[in-house]
């Protein structure tokens, strides 16, 4: 009896003991991560009617003495566009296409300092951050060299940058001390280019040209109302869909013709 | 929250609302004006505003189905429209097109699309459009010279061509274009824009224009109204297939563009009908040399980015 009472004692000091780490655990990496705070105002993004993009402002607190790097992007999906060459040295045509793989379709970076100048090459590489990073992490088939898969990485870049999915900046991010924190701060715009979808907001906190910290946040881009609507329609009902169009464009035009004709524009 | 631009759906974009009204203004004139249903100028010019070549290509056929509704119905009323003429060369249409499906089916699987639409597209314009302008230039000097003021029919000459065309079998009459042919005429011409329309992926109203005033010999305006009425039934179909198959047609963006279309559409047949044939066609075939040029330009000149969206031309 007494041995029986010794076991559960014991049993029972073990699970006491091992509910103070776990405590002292849960304490300790709060504490870790309460250094490093993200906050993505206008998280929910809406696309109405008259949606004409939008913006994010993105907040929240550091270690004083950290540099910020805040990175926006979609996840990593795959494109197939076509690539121009000149066919007999003379006519730019489409000679044929090219496979991007591991690409998010919006990327969009912003530091408070010259990135090369706070982060160094393998960190950069390691957590995916500027284009020469995303280049290595880029797949791009068919490509027979580096030369080569350099060039089209640079078109692919270029060809994102004016639909303003792909973006970047340093000295935007505006930082002030509070207390013993460091309050930062960045409005972005938001491209209406961008379409439906969950994306992730990553700020790094850099210090030594080291990533010291990160934390995550979220945007979520949903259509709604008679946008949701429609895109539901064309995509699920698409033979409704065609005849809807169709019938609207015929009534249009019938009942445009009767205006006019009442007008007395035939003779 | 900007009430001048519209959420595209299906392009996934947004658009300034007096783009598209203003273009289908611009491009429902001509084709009111001319029986053309102006996909060789819409489709790249949306393209150019951002929209995915698909889409442009799609929607764009449901807006010309409301233009050429507008366009035909006012050419029918003042008694414009051959019907029996429309629904042969239709016929022949619809069968080439089948054909010229199969050709492009083809010509990716070598690799050599690009190249040959590319190059259909310069020639056929260019030929036609050189074409019709001299012809017009010189018909309008001869007309003046003659103070004729029927220019309505193009000068017709007994020529071997015209004598070959007669020993066809089938002749009938065409009542409403006052000109007799073999049944297997519109049907042949008829596939046959119908081939290089699906290879370019055009409505091919520009190329019908042409087969119907130089080889139909039928008179201007009836050929305005009966071009419409063809490309009305294409346009139907391409954007149920379109819809049905590529989920590519964006309704929002048709109702935008048709909004100026039909408007366009009725202006330009009424102004047609102020001007003769011989001005009718001068104007068309510098509009189509002038989109050659443009073309040649953008097969020479380096393109800004060397990459772009599958699905368009």
């Amino acid at each position: 009896m007494i041995k029986l009472r010794k076991i559960i004692l014991t049993i029972f000091s073990l699970l006491t003991l091992f509910g103070i780490f776990l405590l002292g655990l849960l304490i300790f990496t709060a504490n870790a991560s309460a250094d490093l705070t993200v906050k993505s105002n206008h998280d929910h993004i809406k696309i109405d009617f008259f949606y004409h993009g939008s913006t994010v402002s993105v907040k929240g607190e550091a270690d004083p003495g950290t540099d910020l790097v805040i990175k926006i992007t979609s996840p990593d999906g795959h494109e197939v566009l076509k690539q121009k060459g000149k066919v007999g040295g003379l006519l730019w045509m489409n000679t044929g296409t090219l496979n991007f793989e591991n690409t998010p379709n919006l990327y969009s970076v912003h530091s408070t300092k010259k990135i090369d100048d706070i982060l160094s090459a393998e960190e950069m590489e390691k957590y995916v951050i500027g284009y020469p990073a995303l280049s290595r992490h880029v797949e791009i088939t068919p490509s027979s060299n580096e030369a080569e898969r350099s060039k089209w990485f640079n078109e692919f870049v270029k060809y994102k940058v004016s639909s303003n999915l792909y973006t970047s900046s340093y000295g935007r991010i505006t930082t002030s001390e509070q207390g013993d924190k460091q309050a930062y701060y960045i409005l972005t715009a938001w491209p209406f280019q961008a379409p439906p979808g969950d994306y992730l907001v990553t700020v790094y906190a850099v210090k030594d040209k080291k990533v010291i910290e990160q934390a995550q946040s979220n945007v979520n881009v949903e259509q709604i109302g008679i946008i949701k609507a429609l895109a539901g329609m064309a995509k699920n009902n698409a033979a409704w869909y065609g005849i809807i169009s169709i019938i609207a464009a015929l009534a249009a035009g019938f009942g445009v013709s009767l205006v006019f004709g009442k007008g007395g524009g035939a003779h | 929250m900007n009430f001048m631009y519209l959420y595209l759906p299906v392009a996934l974009t947004s658009i300034n609302i007096l783009i598209p009204v203003g273009l289908g203004l611009a491009v429902g004139l001509l084709s009111g004006l001319f029986g053309v249903g102006g996909g060789f100028l819409m489709t790249p010019l949306l393209i150019m505003l951002g929209i995915p070549a698909t889409v442009a290509a799609a929607t764009d056929s449901n807006q010309i189905v409301a233009a050429s509704t507008s366009g035909t119905y006012a050419h029918w009323k003042v008694g414009n429209v051959d019907f029996k003429m429309g629904l042969y060369l239709l016929i022949g249409g619809f069968i080439g097109g089948l054909a010229g499906v199969q050709a492009i089916k083809f010509l990716n699987a070598t690799g050599n699309a690009d190249f040959v639409i590319k190059m259909t597209y310069v020639l056929m314009l260019g030929i036609v459009g050189t074409y019709m302008f001299i012809e017009s230039l010189s018909s309008m000097r001869k007309s003046k010279s003659q103070e004729s003021e029927t220019g309505l029919k193009p000068v017709c000459t007994e020529s071997c061509m015209t004598r070959f065309l007669k020993s066809l079998p089938l002749q009938t009459h065409f009542e409403k274009s006052g000109v007799t042919h073999s049944l297997l005429l519109p049907l042949i011409f008829g596939g046959f824009v119908g081939v290089l329309a699906a290879i370019m992926g055009v409505g091919g109203g520009f190329l019908m224009v042409p087969v119907m005033v130089y080889i139909l010999r039928m008179p201007m305006h009836v050929v305005v109204g009966t071009s419409l009425f063809q490309i009305l039934f294409n346009c139907i179909e391409v954007t149920f297939l379109q819809a049905y198959t590529n989920h590519s047609v964006d309704f929002i963006l048709a109702v935008l563009l048709l909004l100026g279309s039909t408007v366009g559409a009725q202006i330009g047949a009424v102004f047609g009908r102020k001007l003769k044939g011989e001005q009718l066609k001068i104007i068309l075939a510098t509009i189509v040399l002038a989109v050659t040029v443009k073309i040649v330009f953008e097969l020479t000149l380096t393109p800004s980015l060397l990459i772009s969206q599958a699905g368009g031309h």
